[in-house]
């Protein structure tokens, strides 16, 4: 085995797969910039009344569930513990935002990375979407039966 | 004020790829590394009846493990290591979509107070979901159609 056509080969080939991702990255980073400083999330998420609506959620939701959809879990977390703390959010709401957001997040980050290596991103955005809706779908309705949350508390205590 | 987003979302953008970089480069050398070893034909030849059912290769195993146990990029570092075609790039892209980073993302979620475990049997379970659906069984079309 030779060591410099084997590092030579790690370097190259990375780098470049680091600089294909950098070509879609930036620019999307870019754009959600904008989005966040023109509150384009806070405008949009006055018109998702019937999807919350749909999934069983308070129209509060709107916002945290635009956020992590967009920015990811650790943004939308944020949003939806402030949301809480202000009184906005039910403890419905915060266990059909984490079904939602634990299968769905980060959508667009996610998916334009693996797009930058050869994958069809249309698939995967619309089945992680898709997923998403029906299982937050399916939990709602079946806290609706329940009429309880205390199965999807965690078991202890805090 | 436009002027000042589109700054910071370059810089933003800048930060995510160092970040990147020190995950996909040490993983794409270690893997083109391992490829010059018996150690990738190994794992390859173990996983393939597991992951033949996916209708992906054995080394396919390997790309699935590190996204769950580290994070999304190292899945990507790995994927381009590995010479895969579109329609395996895009399922197990899909697969990885679902359920990656879990201890890291998990914590998150926990903080909204629900149950870690059900969180992470929801992911793996909607990551197994989508390899039945798109690749044991839609695996043949998609194959053609890509």
């Amino acid at each position: 085995m030779d060591v410099t056509v084997v590092f030579k080969e790690g370097l190259f080939g990375s780098l470049s797969s680091v600089f294909d991702i950098a070509k879609v990255v930036i620019p999307l980073m870019i754009a959600m910039q904008i989005a966040k400083d023109y509150h384009v999330l806070d405008y949009l998420s006055k018109f998702i009344k019937p999807v919350t609506n749909f999934l069983g959620m308070s129209k509060e939701s709107g916002f945290p569930l635009m956020v992590g959809l967009v920015f990811g879990l650790a943004y939308g977390a944020g949003v939806i513990v402030q949301s809480a703390k202000d009184g906005n959010l039910t403890r419905r709401d915060m266990v059909l935002l984490s079904v939602f957001l634990a299968s769905c997040h980060a959508v667009f980050e996610d998916v334009v990375i693996f797009v930058a290596i050869g994958a069809n991103g249309w698939l995967i955005l619309a089945s992680r979407i898709l997923a998403g809706v029906l299982v937050t779908y399916a939990v709602s309705k079946r806290l609706d039966r329940i009429n309880g949350y205390d199965d999807l508390l965690p078991q202890t205590d805090k | 004020m436009l002027f000042q987003s589109i700054k910071q979302g370059f810089r933003n953008g800048i930060d995510t790829m160092i970040m990147l970089g020190k995950i996909i480069i040490p993983v794409y050398f270690i893997l083109s590394f391992l490829h010059h070893t018996p150690v990738i034909d190994f794992i390859a030849r173990s996983f393939e009846p597991l992951m033949g059912f996916f209708n992906l290769p054995g080394e396919a195993a390997m790309i699935l493990v590190m996204g769950n146990l580290l994070s999304l990029y190292s899945g990507v570092g790995a994927i381009q290591a590995l010479s895969l075609s579109t329609f395996e790039i895009t399922l197990l892209a899909m697969m990885l979509n679902f359920s990656h980073s879990l201890f890291i993302e998990t914590a998150v979620a926990t903080r909204l107070n629900v149950s870690g475990t059900k969180i992470m049997a929801l992911r793996l379970g909607l990551m197994l979901a989508s390899g039945v659906i798109f690749g044991t069984l839609a695996g043949g079309v998609l194959q053609q159609w890509m």
